[in-house]
């Protein structure tokens, strides 16, 4: 024997009597109970839509915190202190003494030549930290 | 096999009535299914195992089947699966050796109750046990339940060519192996 063709019958195996009668009922009965999961990319579509609302909240959320902190800065009330600038300068820079400040920083600060650096670069650079320049000159 | 028209008409009924037409579904592919099983599993009641998970999982994807065109290669999809999940089980927990199972059926008072076949059978059935899986599902899937190479490689996601070939070498070690045994 060496051909496969030789070999008769395709179905060698039994199976209990009724055996398939049994397992469409088994199988229906078992199915009756349980759902039928509806298509994934219709429910993945809904659960986007979701998502979508919540990330645009969110979103909104984060917009509207920055926009009152940006706003918030042009207030004269400061957020870490609790105290106006006024306030600030009144019971702080009052009460030191500038000049001596000048002096005893300067030879820290300025070992060599002064950088080239011009009046009107400071003057940018002190507008886009956002300190009023002239409220820096008054006290000068 | 259903034909294409009777396999059209039962998704025409699954549109329109899904319980029905699932009922239609298990009365046509139940037996076709357990047989492809029991081949790849060899014992009865790892084979009604996983109908009856095929069936189950058909059911519960039921909507998606719905939109693809054969539902006799998708059946047989999940079908495989399910028989290549219980061949990997058994390999963990092995209690009856895959490769002795032909003479397991033959010999024991409990195996030949559910054999039905000769000793050639005994002996066809060794040597395509002796097969690798994959090797095996594509010659029971032509040998036994015809299936076209084209639907074939749909449940087996390879090229048709791949399956060509792996089939001959299929029967060309089978029948060495009836050869010298």
């Amino acid at each position: 024997m060496g051909r496969i063709d030789d070999i008769a019958g395709k179905r060698p195996f039994r199976v209990p009597a009724n055996y398939f009668d049994d397992v469409t009922r088994r199988i229906l009965s078992a199915t009756a109970d349980k759902e039928a999961v509806p298509p994934l990319r219709k429910k993945s579509f809904r659960i986007n839509h979701f998502l979508a609302a919540a990330a645009a909240i969110a979103l909104l959320a984060v917009l509207s915190y920055v926009t009152v902190k940006m706003f918030s800065r042009e207030e004269t009330r400061s957020f870490v202190t609790g105290i106006t600038i006024e306030e600030f300068s009144e019971t702080y820079l009052n009460e030191i003494d500038i000049l001596s400040l000048e002096e005893s920083a300067e030879p820290l600060l300025f070992t060599g030549e002064l950088p080239d650096v011009s009046k009107a670069d400071i003057i940018d650079y002190l507008t886009l930290d956002n300190i009023d320049v002239s409220e820096i000159y008054e006290l000068l | 096999m259903n034909s294409p028209e009777q396999d059209k008409e039962l998704l025409q009924l699954l549109r329109n009535d899904i319980n029905k037409g699932f009922r239609l579904v298990v009365e046509q592919y139940s037996s076709r299914l357990y047989w492809h099983i029991r081949r790849m599993v060899i014992l009865h009641e790892d084979a009604d195992d996983a109908l009856q998970n095929t069936l189950i999982n058909a059911w519960k994807n039921i909507y998606e089947f719905r939109n693809k065109s054969s539902l006799y290669t998708w059946l047989y999809t999940i079908a495989t699966n399910e028989s290549l999940s219980i061949l990997k089980k058994r390999k963990r927990n092995e209690s009856v050796s895959v490769d002795e199972i032909g003479g397991y059926l033959a010999s024991s008072v409990e195996g030949a109750a559910w054999f039905d076949g000769d000793e050639a059978q005994v002996k066809l059935q060794n040597a395509i046990l002796r097969l690798p899986e994959k090797q095996r599902l594509v010659f029971n899937l032509k040998y036994f339940d015809e299936m076209t190479y084209e639907d074939m490689s749909r449940v087996l996601k390879t090229s048709e060519g791949a399956l060509k070939a792996s089939y001959h070498l299929a029967v060309k070690k089978i029948e060495k192996f009836l050869g010298e045994n």
